[in-house]
């Protein structure tokens, strides 16, 4: 028996030598000599020589003028990668990819062809109608409780409009704990499906939405007010819009535009989601830059073209783009944007 | 779509057959190695030892890796390279990690760029996946050697230097080096710090107001990944594992990474026939395995690559379905589902939740089956967003656990389906059941059957105790059947010793002092960290003593009525008993969780 413990001791400390520190340290070596670019995290720099971030991380982008990644269970936060882990029968799966949509998709075919759809679910929304019944949004936090409770819980403006609504409707609170004897002092997300429902059946046609204010000292300030139009609309509301207009022909956006990636870090987007992008990117530019629209576009196509490629040489798939990598070429040739 | 997976089993079915003609040489002592590798050969050897002392051996030595990994973790807030003053993991998640690695399962209730250093990175993970790797390869070998019929079964020691020093380390610097060309990070630095984005304010603004900067994790990727790979290990130096794009840049690094995790499962099948001198029989193994592989592989890619995620698409039916009413008798009430309309998505590429794009259109649905097939457990997409019939195939994988399977482990799972194959056979025909001309006897059933039913009681025991508990309830982030599914499949990655998971599980505790844990995360800790024990060594003790057993019978003379092993036909009874005992035992579960989710209403909840 104690053979075998110094023996076990010997073969741990070889091991360890052999295993900690000569093998990660020839890797490191052979790393640094050889291939430090990638060794140390494929950081490049951009126009001004300073770094902007590795080729093979995504980054968030929010202007018009660059194309931007696919959407991210992880914020981009690359010290925490993480996938949306949403199952395909899970709601919030589909309600995520829809709220998405609403606000961009556009009518493919017939007459509307070309068109957002957004104007549509707002005329649709006020009307007040779903499935025939009144109350959309009534409807909706009773059918969703879960998102209900989650539009609360967003941001501390929206729970502070809901408690500020339960100050005035203390009757309907005391009933509500009434029948939820188990809740004796409710947050203001317990409420939310109250305060939808008798927020739908005050205000019909209307959704609680952020909207920007000016303060008497100039600054702006988002504050929540019942609005009957406005992004907030257009997104939550997409897809019982849509479930009344099943047979409403809209052009499919792709499938890696509103699918989150596994590490939530993905620095690629399909050729197809490139493309999809263009109109706004190059308008964006054509108008910053006051060049001809159509030409612009057409230098900003090849740009994409000439950036694409696909897995092992289009062996394994379809072509994709490289994010950072065609906003780098727009930095190059276009400058940087306005702020 | 095709091209992808069949060029990878192509590609490493080749060059696993000269390395099974290596590793038999090694492991028959027949090497002759550099003199300073003699010399620790000299020094580890304690003579010869029969299988008792063979198996006391293998637990002295995982007792003292517990100790190490236990202590490397617990000290990490003291340890150098942690230049990010990383604390200590709760005390329950390093019992987890440490079983976890030390068994070869990794399955990780901690997320890698977050909660580890460098140090802890170099000193456990890499560690561990060097040596519990070579810990089944040896377990194997012990058990040929037996099968030989002779007395002694090696020396544990040396057999486990050999598999570390002359097995692994060789092809992970080469694998290394690839990765390194690829764009993996290989640095004692652990983070990137200063990088401002693109768009400076996009990332969001610091408390001082200051535009934020990304931090990038790195670290020693390129020298974790090889080993991660080739021990079967699977637990990755990031959260999200192979998916991450520092842990896997390419389609060329996806398709190594790939082949790394196959090669050794592959030609250990081959260096078993090899060792006894019955290729032929080796070559029937092989064959019945490849067609469970590649069965499980086409599931996949069939339900996932090739459908579109149904949460996204049209249900244009309606459906009504008359149920019970639990309260009245008798009475029953109808449930409607309505039709759904769908969404404007182009799903031409398949299911691309989790997905990773740079890897190739198959490549996602491939890696899930192919990883819980050799019992790996590193992905490369989020399972927990499969497609939900897609998801029954690395289910399957695990429950079977033997379609090639770990290092050592897998072929060792095969053999009792092949013992309990032969046993079924021999009563079937009235004969005395026999395997390489040794009678099976009622000792011998007695072994396999604890070794095989072990597997089964340590999944669906804990599954059923923690669906029916706030256990598993709180830690369930998906509705209804697709909860149960995540709960099951946490205990047969624990069980199968795969490591992979459905994320989605809440069962991280962080940090020690973290505030806000995973609610139910200790029970999960210390649940699949036992299932994870007991279903790692049962498995290997009661095989190696059955072989012990076996090989010390007379051997009867090949006879006309002697069962051939090589033929087609035992071909077809190996892949009947595993297809029929396996599977058969996990089919109540995977009606109640992915059959369900997928024929039941979609979306669902929220």
């Amino acid at each position: 028996m104690r053979t075998y413990v110094s023996k076990s001791i010997l073969l741990l400390s070889l091991s360890v030598l052999v295993c900690c520190l000569i093998y990660p340290l020839a890797v490191w070596a052979i790393g640094q000599t050889f291939f430090p670019f990638t060794a140390n995290g494929s950081i490049v720099a951009g126009p001004d020589g300073k770094p902007v971030g590795s080729i093979l991380i995504a980054q968030p982008l929010t202007k018009d003028e660059y194309f931007w990644p696919r959407p991210s269970a992880a914020s981009y936060d690359a010290s925490a990668s993480s996938s949306s882990a949403l199952a395909a029968s899970n709601y919030l799966l589909r309600n995520r990819v829809a709220t998405m949509i609403g606000p961009i998709v556009k009518y493919g075919s017939g007459s509307k062809a070309g068109q957002l759809v957004a104007p549509d679910i707002e005329v649709w929304f006020q009307k007040d109608q779903y499935h025939g019944q009144p109350h959309v949004v009534a409807q909706w936090a009773d059918a969703h409780n879960e998102l209900a409770q989650a539009w609360v819980s967003a941001d501390p403006a929206h729970a502070q409009y809901v408690n500020e609504w339960a100050q005035t409707h203390q009757g309907m609170v005391a009933e509500w704990i009434k029948q939820n004897p188990a809740t004796l002092h409710p947050q203001a997300a317990d409420l939310a499906v109250l305060f939808f429902e008798n927020f739908s059946k005050d205000n019909p046609g209307r959704f609680p939405s952020e909207v920007l204010k000016a303060t008497p000292d100039g600054k702006t300030q988002t504050v929540i007010e019942s609005a009957a139009n406005g992004t907030d609309i257009q997104a939550t509301f997409f897809d019982m819009w849509r479930q009344d207009h099943p047979d409403a022909p809209l052009a499919a956006v792709p499938g890696d535009m509103v699918t989150t990636s596994g590490s939530g870090l993905d620095p690629d987007i399909t050729l197809e989601n490139a493309e999809y992008q263009l109109d706004r990117v190059a308008s964006k530019w054509a108008a910053d830059l006051k060049r001809d629209p159509a030409q612009v576009r057409s230098e900003i196509n090849q740009m994409i073209k000439a950036d694409a490629y696909a897995p092992m040489g289009g062996l394994f798939g379809e072509k994709i783009v490289n994010v950072l990598q065609v906003n780098l070429t727009l930095r190059k040739r276009y400058g940087v944007p306005p702020a | 779509m095709w091209l992808l997976p069949s060029s990878i089993i192509v590609f490493t079915i080749v060059l696993a057959i000269p390395m099974s003609r290596y590793m038999a040489k090694i492991m028959d002592g027949r090497y002759r190695p550099p003199r300073v590798f003699q010399w620790c050969e000299r020094h580890l050897d304690s003579g010869q030892q029969n299988w008792k002392q063979y198996t006391l051996a293998l637990l002295v030595f995982n007792t003292l890796m517990f100790v190490f990994g236990y202590t490397v973790l617990a000290l990490q807030p003291w340890m150098p390279l942690n230049p990010r003053g990383l604390g200590m993991l709760a005390p329950s998640t390093i019992f987890n990690s440490v079983i976890s690695f030390m068994t070869n399962t990794n399955l990780q209730h901690y997320s890698g760029e977050v909660n580890l250093s460098n140090f802890s990175q170099i000193f456990f993970v890499i560690f561990n996946q060097f040596v519990s790797a070579a810990v089944g390869m040896c377990a194997l070998a012990a058990i040929i050697r037996a099968f030989r019929g002779e007395s002694t079964v090696g020396n544990y020691f040396v057999d486990m230097w050999r598999a570390v020093a002359y097995i692994f380390l060789p092809i992970a610097v080469i694998l290394g080096v690839l990765f390194l060309w690829q764009g993996m990070p290989m640095t004692i630095n652990h983070s990137v710090d200063q990088v401002m984005t693109l768009e400076p304010g996009a990332m969001g603004a610091t408390d001082t107001g200051q535009p934020k900067p990304q931090t990038l994790v790195v670290g020693p990727v390129a020298a974790e990944v090889p080993i991660m790979m080739l021990g079967t290990n699977g637990g990755g130096f990031y959260g999200m594992n192979e998916a991450h794009p520092f842990a896997n840049p390419s389609a060329l690094s996806n398709f190594l990474v790939m082949f790394g995790m196959m090669f050794f499962p592959f030609a250990l099948v081959l260096m078993y026939g090899r060792m006894l001198g019955r290729v032929r029989h080796a070559i029937v193994i092989f064959s019945v395995m490849l067609l469970l592989f590649a069965g499980t592989i086409v599931w996949a890619i069939h339900f996932d690559t090739m459908k579109p995620n149904p949460g996204l698409t049209a249900h244009p039916e309606a459906r009504a379905f008359k149920i019970a009413v639990p309260t009245a008798p008798g009475g029953t009430q109808t449930i409607t589902l309505p039709a759904v309309a769908g969404l404007p998505v182009d799903q031409h590429l398949g299911n691309l939740e989790g997905k990773e794009l740079r890897f190739g259109t198959s490549a996602g649905a491939t890696f899930a089956a192919a990883t819980v097939d050799v019992t790996c457990g590193a992905v490369n997409c989020e399972h927990d967003s499969l497609n939900p019939i897609a998801a029954l195939s690395p289910m399957a994988g695990m429950w079977l656990n033997c379609i090639y399977g770990g290092k050592g482990v897998g072929m060792i799972n095969l053999l009792l389906f092949l013992i309990i194959g032969v046993f079924l056979a021999g009563q079937m025909v009235g004969r005395t059941p026999e395997y390489l001309g040794k009678k099976i006897g009622a000792r011998e059933m007695k072994l396999a059957m604890i070794a095989l039913l072990v597997h089964p009681i340590m999944i669906l025991g804990p599954s059923g105790l923690f669906a029916a508990t706030n256990w598993g309830m709180k830690a369930e982030n998906n509705p209804a059947a697709h909860g149960l599914s995540e709960i099951v499949y946490q205990f047969s990655s624990a069980s199968a010793n795969n490591g992979s998971a459905f994320d989605g599980l809440g069962v991280s505790y962080g940090f020690n002092n973290n505030p806000n844990p995973a609610p139910e995360a200790v029970p999960w800790d210390l649940a699949t960290g036992l299932v994870m024990l007991f279903s790692r060594y049962l498995p290997i003790i009661a095989p190696i003593a059955m072989a012990a057993f076996l090989g010390m019978k007379k051997s009867t003379p090949f006879g006309l009525g002697t069962l051939r092993d090589d033929t087609f036909t035992f071909g077809c009874l190996l892949f009947g008993t595993i297809v029929i005992v396996g599977a058969l035992l996990f089919l109540p579960v995977a009606a109640l969780g992915p059959l369900a989710e997928h024929l039941g209403p979609i979306p669902f909840g929220g």
